[in-house]
């Protein structure tokens, strides 16, 4: 049997370490349990990203998220980029290292986009093989995510959840369970996001991520935009009763807020989770199966509604570089 | 190659062209072919959110990196840029951080751009402190360790300089330009005047700085970051001319103090 979350610690709810926050964490060194950084951002030789990374890692534990692996892609990920990949986590002490199911890369191109595979068995050949290379490459669990998808290819023969549920078995992976990326992908594909929720391997949760997105009336864009929607703190709920206690991450990247906004919304997600744990909990002194959550039907309802907000330019992945744009304005 | 293979290398081909999938037939055929659509998007669109996100997302990491050549050049000229650009030379890094490393010797390249000289010293500009914000640290040099290098190995020594250093020698004053850009002003575009020779740099605060040098001082830093001996350095600034050599007889102490004190100068080799 797998042990939960594969032996990792529960970090609490955190957030995604954003440019525009630095100073004030800094200065204010808010309660927050953890932080999450994009890998790619401080894979980098030196200056001002590396010195931030360094002094909030004196504060906080951090875990390392990644975008660019690109597991699934034709060409394997570089060594010199799995190389600065360890290195990042060796020095920053993440307990795991976490990207995506997805492709990037093609003919040599870096397309710097989460791009979905089709559920195949050759996808899942491929993906399981590299897993297993690159997990024992980093020396520490490897946790791959559940990406938001806009096309569904012809050839795919099972359903998502299937498909990373395979994967992660197989390989001996964790998965970061991202709930706002199930119910943009079950707006756009016409999906039960409770029938995904319920499928999941829950033992291998180690991480799940909470973020907004954009309604674009046909369909969502993952935009980590806003805070997450009452209906995606539901799934979140569920999520939690079925998996306990799991590292929580509010990710936000597209018209970032004040980080007391930002406070916020973790705390908002941890009443959500501390609920949830309570329930479990109570299910548990009775004498019941602690995961066996209830049957819900029609909990949920898919609102086909075009946000007025602004339509994103373009969805992130993982927020804003901390670059020279950043630099005279901050 | 794999069916899967197969699949991804001409999804590649899709998303990083510039038309519209919706406007090419044979696109449309084959997103159809390939990808299911629903009652709201065809496949055609699907594939479509795809290409535009592609383009999107490196136009926009090549506005954050090069926003004062955006603004001079104006958005159609901009747009065309970035396109050509692209499809010479598509993203090739696992970081967007990388995109922009050629585009100053492909606006070089790009006469038919407005203000093709300025334009040029810009991007070269603009780049340079991509460079330098991210670049190695290194410990600066004490300038006390200058005055223990014993005499006789000043010929031969080598001073290190700064990984964060960048030198620049512009017709333009473009650094001030891209500042007074970045900062939201809409500055009168410079004339061409006397050379602008230009230290780019990353202080001791880590932030990003520059300087503007003479051209003893700058043939004399130029060298030293080529690798140059003492001598060697010293000799080019001195073949600048008579004026030049009184100088280094007068001011090659303070010229080291000084870049020592910037944090430009990182050790010393001793032959």
């Amino acid at each position: 049997m797998t042990r939960s979350r594969l032996g990792l610690p529960d970090l609490g709810v955190g957030a995604g370490l954003r440019v525009p926050h630095y100073r004030d964490i800094l200065q204010r060194q808010p309660a927050v349990d953890f932080f999450e950084v994009i890998s790619e951002n401080f894979m980098l030789a030196g200056g001002k990203p590396r010195y931030h990374l360094e002094q909030i890692a004196e504060r906080y534990p951090l875990v390392q998220h990644g975008v660019s692996l690109g597991i699934g892609s034709p060409e394997e990920p570089a060594r010199e980029y799995l190389t600065a990949l360890r290195d990042l986590a060796d020095r920053i002490k993440s307990p795991w290292v976490s990207d995506h199911f997805c492709w990037c890369r093609a003919g040599g191109t870096e397309l710097h986009d989460l791009l979905p595979l089709p559920y195949t068995p050759e996808a899942i050949e491929r993906v399981v093989t590299r897993a297993k290379r690159i997990q024992d490459f980093l020396g520490r669990p490897l946790a791959l995510e559940n990406t938001s998808s806009y096309l569904t290819y012809r050839e795919s023969s099972m359903p998502e959840w299937e498909f990373i549920s395979e994967v992660a078995e197989r390989a001996d992976i964790g998965l970061m369970f991202d709930v706002n990326n199930v119910y943009v992908s079950a707006y756009n594909h016409d999906f039960d996001p409770y029938e995904f929720v319920r499928n999941v391997p829950h033992e291998r949760i180690v991480q799940i991520h909470l973020a907004g997105h954009t309604n674009l009336g046909r369909y969502l864009l993952d935009t980590h935009s806003g805070p997450a929607l009452d209906i995606v703190l539901d799934l979140y709920r569920e999520t939690i009763e079925l998996a306990g206690p799991v590292s929580t991450l509010i990710e936000w990247d597209e018209d970032i807020p004040p980080l007391e906004e930002l406070l916020a919304e973790v705390e908002r997600a941890r009443a959500v989770r501390d609920g949830a744990l309570a329930a479990r909990a109570r299910r548990s002194a009775l004498g019941l199966d602690a995961s066996a959550v209830p049957a819900r039907p029609e909990r949920y309802r898919i609102v086909r509604e075009q946000d007025t907000r602004r339509a994103s330019p373009g969805w992130k992945q993982g927020g804003p570089r901390e670059g020279v744009a950043h630099e005279e304005r901050s | 190659m794999t069916d899967l293979s197969e699949l991804q290398r001409w999804m590649s081909d899709a998303l990083t062209r510039r038309r519209a999938v919706e406007r090419d037939p044979a696109q449309v055929a084959a997103a159809r072919a390939r990808f299911t659509g629903n009652e709201r998007v065809a496949p055609e669109a699907q594939l479509e959110t795809y290409r535009e996100q592609f383009w999107l997302r490196h136009t926009g990491a090549l506005l954050e990196d090069f926003e004062a050549l955006a603004h001079v050049i104006e958005q159609q000229a901009w747009e065309r840029l970035v396109e050509e650009y692209l499809a010479a030379h598509p993203p090739s890094s696992f970081t967007l951080r990388d995109l922009g490393a050629r585009l100053p010797e492909f606006v070089r390249s790009a006469s038919w751009l407005p203000h093709h000289s300025l334009s040029a010293d810009l991007a070269a500009t603009e780049w340079a402190y991509v460079e330098v914000f991210d670049a190695v640290d290194s410990a600066p040099l004490d300038p006390s360790t200058l005055a223990q290098i014993p005499e006789h190995a000043w010929e031969r020594a080598r001073l290190l300089v700064a990984p964060s250093v960048r030198l620049l020698e512009l017709d333009f004053p473009a650094p001030a330009l891209r500042r007074q850009i970045r900062l939201g002003e809409d500055p009168e575009l410079p004339a061409r005047g006397e050379a602008h020779l230009v230290v780019v740099y990353r202080g001791s605060d880590r932030n990003l700085r520059h300087e503007r040098l003479d051209r003893a001082e700058f043939v004399l830093l130029s060298g030293l970051a080529r690798g140059q001996a003492l001598l060697r350095a010293t000799e080019a600034v001195i073949a600048l001319g008579p004026e030049a050599e009184a100088r280094v007889e007068s001011e090659l102490g303070s010229w080291f103090g000084h870049f020592a004190a910037r944090g430009w100068l990182t050790g010393v080799e001793l032959a």
